[in-house]
């Protein structure tokens, strides 16, 4: 039981580093404006406000979807369709809102198909093409890159299929509760991606389920012999990964109280992949960290706010983005940790020779 | 003259001295073997001289000079080539590229891909072997791939080539080949370093050996000097007769059939097999490499599928499409390519073990982690798996302790029928014996196996009935205690008496 703190590994792993990364960048906000960390509550809305707040707030849809991009990453693959599927996901939620927009002219409170519709049909829509992904890499052999490919490029154009290439709005309330309401003194996006990761976490963790990701994406051929039906691990990862981004798109188009079959979930694909990978989850697959993920996501949204409140210019912001981002990936590689891994070890060997 | 001179070299790992002042000398124009269990130090020593590992403590002297490579390409700089076990080449890459990789000749800024054909294949005719350099490396054998790292260790003239169990993949004639190949290059006054499991190659090539054990050198003979039991017993610190004292499965003749196989065939490979198999017996299947061995194996469990005949289990009809619904049956299979179909590296031991327990489970029935560590920990203490603690990544252990977590995996699924292909291959003598020893004891709780191997004395030593393979049949069967090597060797030359 009195297990030694074990600050070598600590040291080593890539999660200490996304965190410690992500405490200095806050702490760089906070020596530049001392009121960075302030948190105030307004009670016209019912909120809490600041800084923080919105950081959290705003990475929810990356969050949300990088939890399933986790998992096929530790599968050794890539899902690059996720973006598309946020327009396609709010595109659908529009047309149930607004159906026939030659009819119902004006947006205003009000929806044309029940609520549930609006809810249930693009999540299940976004879940079938995440299964479409799965059916392609799993029983086609496709490599996921190429396979997600696919909706990733079509995908944008069905959501304009579906909207005949417009931009619906609407002023319906209950909807506007998913991207701008609140619980819990909290924006409701915070809460919802609460709810995923503590869903995706039990998933994962309390079944087997994460063990045998895991195992596939070690080794594909070992987990088969081994009795594990790969194929079907393969299916339900990029069916979760879909829906995940399915639920993205909703709180994104309830944001904008609109459908943007060009923007909607632009990039989001290489935002969740490098929220992953800042998170220490191995591109090659394998063993995988939902926590770290998590971390990455509001590394990269700490950085878009750092843009933002500091007022560099709007065009710079993403150079600025790639350049932290460098300088995470390089602390987190190989060679550095190792570095300050044996530097910790070495300074428990002497606090070691101390004691004694 | 010593071409090679390695003193007093010590490593020293987190807890253990993997080597503790451990002397080497190697002629020119030599064949040295390096022998030793599992874990006695052989590659740790082999990574020292190539740069891999570095030393605490010793020095290497290469044709009288120090030396201390800090890295695999500055041994290759300086003359030291290693041929490992799994071989280390690019299998999308033609056997040319393969060899020329990194080093191409280059003609007017452009690479020179005449140039690397015709050297390409003038070497590997060096070799015997008349062979289209062009195609993929993946188009060839095993044995093939291992003569073209070879050929690429010659062709950059290497002074000692290093050659870590080379022939645990191949089959006697291409063992054969090797062996001309090898004398060849020390004819040409190269040293080569052999590592193996295999005595008999021990005896057939090297001119001396150096014998470690647990990080210690135990001594260098002359090849003369010492017989096979002497050499086990210095390797082993232990007696060989405790070793081999095992005994054939004892199964009453009324014993129930367990497994019946009834003229099963798959797509491509085999037409027509038919076995049964009792109640704790052991039943061994000899032939050579492709013979149909393994492609029996994989229909038995679902890994290939069957398209004519049927299979019984416990008398009951049994369907097979994937191996999940074999392990659901309770038939169990340990792979022969260990680091493609078995071992899973980056997991730890603790799931490797516990991973055919829980498929049969399915996700949704997760065992707790302490569920899982007990199960864990039971079968290291069982099977004397040597690991700090079952949190070890399984792909760090060494390969006789990968093959007894897999041999765990599948001990802890509690299988009625339990097929092994080649679970003894490229292991040392200590570990095969226990790994033998283990066989045996399942059958005595029951189990019925079915043993693959290329070795035919264990497979005589420890099988009730033997099936021989040939040209994927079965061509005989025959009674474990009455036959001896001479009569399946006929059989499998000749075929059927």
């Amino acid at each position: 039981m009195n297990k030694r703190f074990d600050f070598s590994a600590l040291m080593q792993s890539k999660v200490t580093w996304a965190v410690i990364a992500e405490v200095l960048i806050l702490l760089v906000c906070f020596a530049i404006r001392p009121d960075f960390f302030s948190i105030s509550y307004q009670p016209s809305t019912g909120m809490l406000y600041g800084s923080l707040i919105d950081i959290v707030n705003r990475s929810a849809e990356i969050t949300i979807i990088s939890m399933g991009m986790t998992l096929v990453i530790a599968l050794g693959g890539t899902d690059l369709s996720v973006g598309a599927l946020v327009a396609v996901s709010g595109a659908i939620a529009l047309k149930f809102l607004r159906w026939d927009v030659l009819t119902y002219t004006t947006p205003g409170d009000y929806t044309v198909y029940p609520y549930f519709l609006v809810l249930i049909v693009p999540l299940v829509v976004c879940a079938l093409m995440g299964l479409f992904n799965g059916f392609l890499v799993a029983k086609g052999g496709i490599q996921p890159i190429i396979a997600t490919l696919i909706l990733m490029v079509c995908g944008r154009g069905v959501a304009q299929i579906l909207t005949d290439g417009k931009q619906f709005t609407t002023g319906y309330s209950p909807f506007r509760v998913i991207g701008q309401g609140s619980f819990l003194y909290l924006p409701m996006p915070i809460i919802i991606t609460i709810i995923v990761v503590v869903a995706v976490a039990l998933f994962t963790r309390k079944t087997a389920f994460g063990a045998f990701v895991e195992s596939v994406g070690v080794n594909a051929s070992a987990s088969r012999l081994s009795g594990i039906k790969a194929g079907t691990v393969i299916l339900i990862v990029f069916m979760i990964t879909g829906l995940l981004s399915g639920i993205s798109g909703l709180i994104y188009s309830s944001r904008i109280m609109s459908n943007d079959s060009n923007n909607a979930g632009l990039n989001f694909e290489m935002d969740a992949i490098l929220a992953v990978v800042i998170g220490g989850t191995n591109m090659a697959g394998g063993k995988f960290s939902l926590a770290g993920t998590v971390v990455g996501s509001l590394i990269i949204r700490t950085i878009v706010t750092f843009v933002y409140y500091f007022g560099i210019v709007s065009e710079a912001t993403m150079a600025f983005k790639a350049l932290i981002i460098a300088v995470v990936i390089v602390l987190q590689s190989e060679p550095v940790r190792e570095y300050f891994a044996r530097r910790a070890r070495r300074r428990e060997a002497l606090a070691g020779g101390d004691a004694r | 003259m010593n071409i090679l001179e390695m003193k007093g070299i010590t490593i020293q790992f987190p807890g253990v001295k993997a080597l503790d002042n451990v002397n080497f000398s190697l002629r020119a124009g030599e064949i040295h073997s390096l022998l030793g269990e599992n874990g006695a130090g052989k590659s740790t020593l082999i990574k020292c001289l190539t740069g891999v590992n570095n030393m605490d403590a010793g020095k290497i002297l290469l044709e009288g000079q120090e030396i201390r490579p800090s890295s695999p390409r500055e041994a290759i700089e300086l003359g030291i080539s290693t041929v490992f076990q799994e071989v280390n080449l690019c299998p999308n890459l033609s056997v040319a590229e393969n060899i020329f990789v990194g080093r191409q000749p280059m003609k007017r800024g452009q690479i020179d891909w005449n140039a690397i054909n015709t050297r390409a294949a003038e070497l590997m005719s060096r070799f015997h072997l008349d062979i289209d350099v062009t195609r993929p490396l993946s188009f060839y054998s095993t044995a093939i791939q291992q003569m073209t790292s070879i050929a690429r260790a010659v062709d950059i003239q290497a002074k000692i080539l290093i050659l870590d169990e080379p022939t645990s993949s191949l089959d006697e004639n291409e063992v054969q080949l090797l062996f001309e190949v090898m004398r060849d290059l020390k004819a040409n006054g190269m040293g080569i370093i052999f590592i193996t499991h295999f005595l008999d190659q021990i005896y057939a090539v090297s001119d001396r050996m150096t014998i470690l054990r647990n990080g210690h050198l135990v001594g260098t003979y002359s090849i003369d000097e010492l017989s096979k039991v002497e050499l086990v017993t210095k390797m082993v610190g232990k007696d060989m007769d405790v070793i081999f004292n095992l005994k054939r499965a004892d199964v009453a003749p009324d014993a129930p059939v367990m497994l019946k196989a009834e003229h099963i065939g798959d797509a491509e490979h085999i037409r027509d097999i038919s076995l049964t198999l009792k109640k704790g017996e052991l039943i061994g299947f000899a032939g050579l490499l492709g013979s149909g061995r393994t492609e029996t194996a994989e229909m038995l469990f679902g890994a290939d599928r069957i398209v004519r005949g049927e299979i019984q289990l416990d008398g009951a009809k049994l369907s097979l499409t994937q191996p999940f619904d074999a392990i659901q049956a309770r038939i169990a299979f340990c792979p022969e390519d260990r680091k493609r179909d078995g071992i899973i590296g980056d997991l730890s031991i603790r799931e490797n073990i516990m991973l055919a327990v829980q498929s049969r489970k399915g996700f949704m029935s997760p065992m707790t982690r302490q569920e899982q560590t007990d199960l864990a920990n039971k079968y290291i203490a069982l099977l004397g798996i040597a690991t700090p603690d079952c949190e070890k990544k399984a792909g760090e252990l060494s390969g006789g302790n990968q093959q007894k977590v897999i041999l765990a995996r599948w001990m802890a699924a509690e299988p009625k029928v339990l097929i092994l292909d080649e679970p003894t291959r490229g292991i040392d003598i200590g570990a095969k014996a226990e790994i033998q020893r283990l066989m045996l004891e399942m059958c005595g709780f029951g189990v019925s196996v079915i043993f693959i191997s290329s070795e035919l004395d264990e497979i005589i030593r420890c099988s009730n009935r033997i099936i021989i393979m040939r040209d994927r049949e079965k061509v005989a069967e025959v009674e474990g205690v009455s036959c001896t090597q001479q009569d399946i060797l006929k059989i499998i030359a000749e075929g059927a008496a």
